[in-house]
Parts: structure tokens; sequence; C-alpha cells
């Protein structure tokens, strides 16, 4: 008999125990990559098209404070900038729901489509969208949700405004991360709201990569001691300001990880010793017969190594397949977009597994390597 | 016949060693789930705990939440003298015109910038919100870009200290005043004189007026009168219900803490398992005994279905135990109805430990059902031979 068949026959001659112990592993680290892949979620900027090139401008104040329209001209003469585009928040209610899962924004159609170069939209859909004042454009995600069709009306009860939209669907845009927006004439809203003048916020992209800080500190220069200062950020620096917005969500995810980790480490190294404390008689009789303590510790580890490994294999592996599988933004309609389980999260599970594998080894070595021969070949179970 | 319970809780604790990690890793997922559950009780309380059931919120029909709604000075107008609304001693009627104002400040540990609430308070609506107490400093001047911070708030924002300094808008105020909104969603917010906040920030309306009526029956006339008043466009519901539904930030966190709770009782149980088969395995002798001496099968079964729950119920205790450690402790999220900061503290209810105490046992109980099966269907006489 080899050596690997000898550790391979004692890891599963107890099946019933072998097989416990890797699901309780497999479902641990599955939850661990679970938390680590929600975390993720909520942490990271999300990487677009375009996205280094584009610059948020909101008032300083906060996001949720507009700002004057007379400000656009201003802008749009400060070297750099390829084009603007007011992006006004309508939020409002689609067919009476409680939480309407998709946002709407006024914004200036064809600025819109210079800034957000990645949404792609069909050309005739484009010129039926700006020359048709009461039209929008939804994304392509929202369209197969709701089963809307072109030509339809789309009815949307403002919530922060005290307009209601009636808007003729004449597009379905695609390409973003996050097909699932409306987009409106700001016009149209202006004229429903009386003339207003002002906008939520702008949305700028720069003439290249190069001249994007520039254009930044510029345009934070230009409205600094003015009635409305802005804050104008690169995209993911905007979107990194929302993971701030968390606060303590984040450190508990974190925590719970830690939580998870140490449980299933407790959990392995019981189930190890217990594996360990059956046969005690048996290392003793290899004790006996000249194998020594390194070696016996070989034996030990490989088996909870292995047992981990398979572990890790089925939970962060079997997160991995699910949720591949799965279209996770359907499911949460749309709360969750990617929940990707990304390598570097496969890795962290996989080296959580590794330690887990060693750790759970060395007590019942320990246990081995102090017992005597004798006392070992006295133990009875 | 059962077993004496007395059998089956030392043979638990004699076997402390193997049981341990289990009663531990119980005690973990049992700590989590109710300390998720927790944090969603305490943004129900804090949502619960605010307002008076003798205000009126009136805010712009189709609003969802006062955040979100415009009330015009029009609106106010037509209201401010209606005779439902009762007066002071000084014969103000009792109308409070807020203005709610989201400003992004820096936060205190240097973890970025966050939105807080301000709310442009008239000098009415401080009389009318007595939850709301100075406990530090005074109260803000009209006029003197001062404002009063909550403390819960203070501790979490930088600058927000007594005579701490901001900046927001084109004006930079002082903290003059620390309040204690006694656990609601006031402990949230940052208070300054509602028309000097308007006048700042160049708001020509208010966002929500909070009116007191004379009696009951003025109070549901005074709804029932804005409800079919198609001209003014304006909804009034009791203050406390008004907050009581703005809930809608405990919801994803109770679905995550329930996630969780499965997911990691799924492993829980599987450990559980592990513990018990061993214990029925290294007492193969001991079972042959008992149904030797006329236990029968059934009683086996039970007696080991026992000892599970009540090692993992050990767990449960401990996993109580340890969240009652962050019982009252102060954390802070993004609120989805205000869009900014919110406070609010777990509040781990002898309800939410019942139910993690109720959790651990049935997690003790789907650990032990195979392994007290198996135990009972034990040959008695190879029972008896084995070592």
């Amino acid at each position: 008999m080899t050596l690997p068949g000898f550790v391979i026959r004692n890891a599963f001659r107890n099946k019933r125990r072998a097989l416990l112990s890797t699901l309780s592993v497999a479902a641990s680290l599955f939850l661990l990559v679970v938390l680590q892949t929600f975390q993720r979620e909520f942490t990271l900027p999300p990487e677009d098209v375009g996205a280094s090139l584009r610059i948020a401008v909101r008032n300083k104040v906060s996001l949720g404070q507009p700002l004057p329209a007379r400000q656009r001209p201003i802008i749009e003469k400060i070297p750099g900038i390829a084009a603007v585009t007011p992006f006004t928040y309508f939020g409002g209610r689609f067919k009476d729901m409680e939480f309407t899962p998709f946002a709407q924004f006024a914004v200036d159609p064809v600025a819109f489509t210079n800034v957000f170069v990645d949404a792609k939209l069909p050309m005739d859909q484009l010129e039926a969208w700006v020359k048709d004042r009461n039209s929008c454009i939804v994304g392509e995600d929202t369209v197969e949700r709701y089963g809307l069709k072109l030509g339809e009306k789309i009815k949307l009860v403002g919530t922060f405004y005290p307009v209601d939209l009636d808007l003729k669907l004449v597009g379905i845009y695609s390409g973003t991360l996050d097909d699932r927006s409306v987009f409106f004439h700001h016009k149209h809203l202006d004229e429903m709201l009386g003339g207003s003048q002002t906008v939520g916020c702008w949305w700028v992209r720069a003439a290249s990569s190069e001249e994007a800080p520039g254009v930044i500190s510029t345009l934070n220069a230009t409205f600094a001691n003015s009635a409305a200062e802005v804050r104008a950020e690169t995209e993911s620096a905007f979107q990194m300001g929302f993971v701030s917005m968390w606060g303590n969500v984040k450190l508990l995810i974190g925590s719970i990880s830690s939580v998870v980790v140490f449980t299933l480490l407790l959990v392995a190294v019981s189930t190890m010793s217990m594996a360990i404390r059956e046969r005690f008689r048996e290392l003793a009789i290899l004790k006996a017969i000249g194998y020594r303590r390194r070696e016996l510790f070989g034996f030990i580890l490989a088996e909870s190594f292995g047992l981990a490994m398979v572990g890790a294999l089925l939970g962060a592996g079997g997160a991995y397949v699910l949720f591949r599988s799965l279209d996770i933004e359907k499911l949460t309609g749309g709360m969750l977009l990617y929940f990707e389980v990304t390598p570097r999260i496969l890795a962290f599970a996989g080296t959580v597994a590794v330690a887990l594998g060693i750790i759970a080894a060395v007590p019942p070595s320990l246990a081995v390597a102090r017992t005597s021969v004798v006392d070992g070949l006295k133990t009875l179970d | 016949m059962a077993l004496p319970l007395k059998y089956n809780i030392q043979n638990v604790l004699v076997r402390w060693r193997s049981t341990l990690a289990t009663v531990l890793g119980i005690g973990l997922v049992v700590g989590v789930y109710v300390l998720m559950q927790a944090m969603a009780a305490g943004i129900e309380k804090s949502s619960a705990n605010t307002g008076s059931p003798d205000n009126l919120m009136v805010t712009r029909k189709g609003s969802t939440s006062e955040s979100s709604s415009i009330v015009s000075r029009e609106q106010l107008r037509s209201l401010l003298y209606s005779p439902e609304i009762a007066r002071n001693a000084a014969g103000e009627p009792l109308v409070s015109a807020d203005v709610l104002i989201l400003l992004n400040q820096p936060r205190r540990d240097g973890g970025g910038e966050a939105n807080v609430l301000m709310r442009g308070v008239s000098p009415r609506g401080r009389e009318m919100r007595p939850q709301v107490q100075l406990v530090e400093g005074r109260w803000f001047e009209s006029g003197k870009r001062e404002v009063a911070v909550s403390k819960r708030l203070a501790v979490r924002f930088a600058n927000f200290e007594l005579g701490g300094r901001f900046r927001s808008g084109p004006a930079e105020y002082t903290v003059v005043g620390h309040t204690d909104g006694g656990g609601s969603a006031f402990d949230s917010e940052i208070w300054m004189d509602a028309d000097e906040a308007r006048a700042i920030f160049d708001r020509d309306q208010y966002s929500s007026l909070l009116v007191r009526p004379v009696d009951v029956s003025a109070a549901s006339n005074l709804v029932s009168r804005l409800e079919s008043d198609k001209r003014l466009q304006l909804l009034a519901r009791v203050e406390s219900e008004y907050y009581t539904e703005q809930t809608s930030t405990a919801g994803p966190i109770k679905w995550l803490g329930n996630f969780l709770a499965i997911a990691m009782s799924v492993g829980a149980i599987f450990a559980a398992m592990n513990t018990m088969y061993a214990s029925v395995g290294a007492r193969t002798r001991e079972i042959g005994t008992l149904r030797v001496l006329g236990f029968r099968r059934r009683s086996v079964v039970a007696s080991f279905l026992v000892e599970g729950a009540f090692l993992a119920s050990l767990g449960g205790v401990l996993g109580c135990a340890l969240s009652l450690l962050m019982n009252g402790y102060a954390v802070g999220t993004l609120s989805f109805s205000t869009f900014s900061e919110t406070v609010f503290e777990f509040r781990v209810t002898p309800w939410l430990m019942a139910k993690g105490l109720a959790f651990s046992i049935v997690v003790g109980l789907l650990g032990t059902l195979f392994p007290a099966i198996r135990a009972s269907r034990l040959p008695v006489i190879s029972a008896l031979k084995s070592l």
C-alpha cells in the first residue's frame, strides 16, 4: 500500500464523518464567498467604458441640492470638455410600485449620447428621441422585464417633483453596466415644472484622460465662492462616495466574515481531533514500528488538508458556478447588479481553506506526539 | 419509559472537549442571527419611537417621504389659520414649516463623506417635538448661522463637536448645542432655523408642515379636508404613524440576516451531526446496556434528541449572551427613505433572544435526528460486545 493510498483510506474510513466534515467546511466557505462578493458589490466602483473620462458635477452641499441651469454655458467653455449634459433624477413611480427598481433621469439627448458613449442606441431611434420632446429611451433590461414595446406610453408619477410624466418609448439602449434607466428630455421636465431653472447635476466628458484632472480642478475652481459651489469628481470617485455612505454596514459584513472563518476553524479542528482520537491506538502502533512524529504529523496533515480542499472546492467552487449561472440582477430586482465571484475572492477562500487544513492538523498531532506508545496502545476508543 | 434528563446533561458536560467546538459554533451562528435581527429591530424601533400621535405631518400628495416633499408658502398660508389647528399660550398656531436639506459632510474617522439630514425647523417646531432635548450647550439663534446637532451624529462626523465649525453652501455654521432625540429618527438630524436655512440654500419652498390639531376630531377633519381638496394637493398623516412606516432600510438587513442564519446553520447542523455521531459511536456499549435494561428504541431516540437540543441550547445561550454585549451599541448606515445617515442602536429584545434560542434548538434537533435513529437501531448484542 502506498502512502497516499494509506492517507486516503484513512480519510474515508468513516465515510459519514468525512462527508459531514467536508460539507460543513463547504457550507462555511460558500457563505464566506457570498459575503465577500456582497461586500465587493457595495464597495467597488463599477468599471465602465469611458468611465475614466466621465466627470460628475454635483452641488457641493450634497447631491440633494440642485444646480442652476445657467452654469451650462460656463461649463461648456472650459477647455478639455467634450460634452456636458444636465442629469436630473426624477424619482418617479412606475405602475404604482412601492419601490420602482429603475431610475429616471432628465437629460439633454444629444449631449447625453456624447457623454455616455457606451449607451448604444440605433441611429433612427436616437433621431426619433431627439425630435420628440415627450419621448424617452429605456434600458434593455427594463424593457425586457416589463415587456415594453416601442411606441408605448410610459407613465411615471412624480415623488420628488409635483408632476407626472407620460412619455413615449422611442428607443431602447444597451451596452452600459446597468441597462435599466429611463432617460427623457430635460426641456420636457422644465416645461412641466413651469420653466424651472435648475438641474440635479451635470455629467461631463473630458476630451482625453490627460485633460480630465485639469477639467476637474477647473470646474471646482470656476464655481468656488459662487451661490452654487460644485464638487466635480471622476465617475469612480463619485460612486465611491456612495460606498462611504453605507457606514458601519461594511464593517459589519467584515466582522461576520471573520466570525464565519473562526467558526469554521473550530469545527474543522474538532472534527480532525475526533478522527484522530478514534485511531489513537493505530497511531501508537505506527509509532511502535518506527514511524517518526514528523511522519505521523504528515499523515494527519495530509488528511486534514485534503478534507479542507475538497470542502473548498465544493463551497467556493459551488458559489462560483451558482452565481455564474443565476441571473442575480433579475432575481434581486436590480438590487444587486453583478455579484461576480472574482478570482481574488476564490483565492481568498482557497487561502482560508489551506490555513484551515494546516491549523486543524496541529492539535491532534500534538496529542499524538505527546502520548507515549504504551499509553496510546492502552486507549480504548 | 423515558430516560432521566440527568443522563443526557451529564453526558454533554462529561464530553466537554468534543462538544465545546459545536457549542461555540452554534453560539456564533445564533449570535450573528440575533445581532442582524437586532439591527433591523433598532431601525424599526427608532422609527416607531419618533413623533407624537398628537401631531399631523403634512406633505405633498405623491411624495413618498418628507425629504422628497415640497410645500409652498401659499399652501402654508392657506392652512396656517385653519380652525382645526391648536394655538399656544401666545395665540400662535402650532404649525412648524420645516425644510430638509441633505449636507455632504466628512466623517470623523476619515472614512470618506456621507449625507446628513439638516432640518430647518421653525420656532413652533421645537415646542411640538418635546422628544428632542438639549443635552449640552444651547439652542441655535436665528440669523447667526448656528446649528444644534444630535449628540449621536456628533461622534460620527468631523467638526460636529460643541463649538465646531463646518461649511456647506455659501455659509459656515457653528455647532452651539447637542441634542438627544431619545433613540428616535431625530437623532440623525442637524437642526437650524427654517427661514435661515431657506435663505442660505435658496429654497423658496418648505419640505413639510407639522401641525397640532385641537383634538382628535379636528385631526380627522383636517385629514379628510386635505384629502378631498384637489387644489391643495397635500396629504396629512399622524406624525408617529408616518415615521413608523419609514422603515424600508430594515428590510434588506432582515433579509441578509435570515440568509446568513440559514447558510451558517447548514454548516452548524453538519458540525452538530458530526459531534453526535461520534458521541453515539463512543457510547455504543452504553446504549446496548440501556436497551438490555429495557429502555425502548423511542426512548433512546428521545433521549439523544434531548441531548442534542440541550447541547445546542447551550450554544444558543452563549450566542444570546454574545449578542447582548452589542446591545445599545450605536451604528449608522444609509437610510433609503432620507438618503442620509441614519443612526440607530442594536436592540437585542427578549423576543429576539427567544427566537435565537429556538433557532439553536432546531439546529440541535436537526443535527441529532440521524445519529439518534442510528443509536436506537444498534443491534443490542453486538453493541454490548463492542469495545
